[in-house]
């Protein structure tokens, strides 16, 4: 599935009034199709939070930009930075110390939902697989549960995105039972 | 046979009857636990380990009372008021006005005993001290119109009196005047793990008398530390008791439902 026709698949979930996707992307240009992802949903005036569990905000940003995406209403929750020792003083960014801290991702998304200023918004979760390295799988699969059932609470549109090359049996069929819909498998 | 009334509706609520009135805490996710919030008037022990973040949640319950309208009051029996102070405005929640306006005030029980004549050099107080100091809390209280009231610590307090019946006696009358006046206290209990175990007092006798126990405590994670907050008693209320994490965010504290990480495997008290 190109990255256009996942794009496009992602604006019909949303208009289909689907609350929680799963989209599976190759590793190779894993990056690029998040980067591209995301683009997309702001330039159709859509606010957002984005989780980044793989590498630091501040890359993500610089590449938002070059593709000119409009990030006036984009906000971050970074697990990266704080670990690696990268910066952490972007004003639109919230950091976690610890990737193993994993309620304070429920909790800074309820924090920067505040901010959001569009009535259309989503939250991106780049990637499930990010924190596979840090936590066994049972504890992901029950954080997934929670992290999935919040978001459809609080009805914003939710992308939980993955490596599909990195993703077994077991969390595909965990993360396509919380889904309305799975993209790009 | 008489049919049942099958029209009036069940109440969800198990505990039935009529809610008491609540003290909001304002402090995001601790009402959703109280089921609104503290009931008012209720003494509550505010247990926890060192560094579990006590202190800051009894502030930011008086400074979210305080900025609601209400009179506040911070007793400090182990720091100066001064160095309280200083370490408030460390915190974004936190605005100077409250203080000047008289909305938040603050004390030191050092200050208070001197005045009072009862600090002695063996620091034990005998059984007119006790009184001494209980009729100074209570002029606080009643002159100041206080609604919302932090002795911290009540441990070091409990260090002065001379036995667990001194203990139990001071608080239970701090307990009564305090309820009539409609203050809801929280009262800081500094408590130790031992083997694994939270207890909630150095004394096990504050548990017993108090209205409600909320316990504070650090969590090891795969070697980070976690702050923990969990409700264990809170007359006339129902409330949560599942243990929650708390963490210190730019709006204040925060509290999310603790992830279950496998029935504790990897995470253990400290």
């Amino acid at each position: 599935m190109s990255i256009k026709d996942i794009a496009q698949s992602i604006i019909k979930s949303i208009n289909d009034g689907d609350t929680l996707t799963t989209i599976s992307l190759g590793a190779e240009t894993f990056h690029e199709d998040s980067v591209k992802i995301a683009s997309v949903l702001l330039n159709k005036k859509l606010g957002g939070i984005y989780v980044t569990t793989s590498r630091p905000s501040s890359h993500i940003i610089n590449e938002l930009e070059e593709a000119k995406a409009d990030l006036s209403d984009l906000y971050f929750v970074d697990l990266v930075s704080m670990t690696v020792g990268g910066t952490t003083g972007d004003p639109r960014t919230l950091y976690v110390e610890s990737p193993t801290m994993l309620e304070s991702i429920l909790l800074n998304i309820s924090l920067l939902e505040r901010r959001l200023k569009a009535k259309r918004r989503f939250v991106m979760f780049d990637s499930v697989n990010g924190l596979s390295i840090y936590s066994e799988p049972k504890v992901l699969r029950e954080f997934i549960n929670v992290l999935g059932n919040s978001m459809r609470i609080r009805e914003i549109y939710s992308m939980l995105l993955t490596v599909k090359e990195q993703t077994d049996e077991d969390l595909g069929s965990a993360l396509k039972l919380l889904s309305d819909k799975v993209i790009g498998d | 046979m008489a049919k049942k009334d099958v029209t009036k509706p069940i109440s969800l609520d198990p505990r039935g009857g009529r809610p008491r009135d609540k003290c909001e805490t304002h402090i995001e996710g601790i009402d959703r636990i109280l089921n609104g919030g503290l009931p008012i008037g209720n003494i509550v022990l505010l247990a926890g380990t060192v560094g579990s973040g006590k202190t800051t949640l009894a502030m930011e319950f008086l400074i979210n009372g305080a900025k609601a309208g209400e009179t506040c009051c911070y007793i400090s029996v182990t720091e100066p008021s001064s160095k309280m102070l200083s370490n408030l405005q460390t915190y974004g929640f936190f605005d100077e006005s409250l203080v000047k306006e008289g909305k938040l005030n603050i004390f030191d029980l050092t200050v208070i005993n001197d005045r009072l004549g009862v600090e002695r050099l063996d620091g034990t107080y005998t059984s007119k001290d006790m009184e001494a100091l209980l009729g100074a809390f209570e002029d606080i209280v009643d002159e100041l119109g206080v609604t919302r009231l932090v002795i911290d610590s009540i441990t070091a307090v409990c260090y002065q009196l001379p036995d667990r019946g001194s203990i139990r006696n001071f608080i239970f009358r701090l307990s009564q005047f305090l309820s009539t006046f409609g203050c809801t206290t929280l009262l800081i209990s500094e408590t130790v793990v031992d083997s694994n175990t939270q207890t909630y007092s150095i004394f096990g006798v504050e548990e017993a008398v108090a209205d409600g126990v909320i316990l504070m405590g650090n969590i090891i994670r795969q070697g980070d530390l976690l702050r923990s907050l969990q409700v264990v008693k809170m007359r006339g209320t129902k409330h949560s008791r599942a243990r929650h994490l708390i963490e210190l965010t730019p709006v204040g504290l925060a509290v999310v439902p603790l992830l279950k990480w496998g029935q504790d495997g990897g995470q253990a008290f400290t």
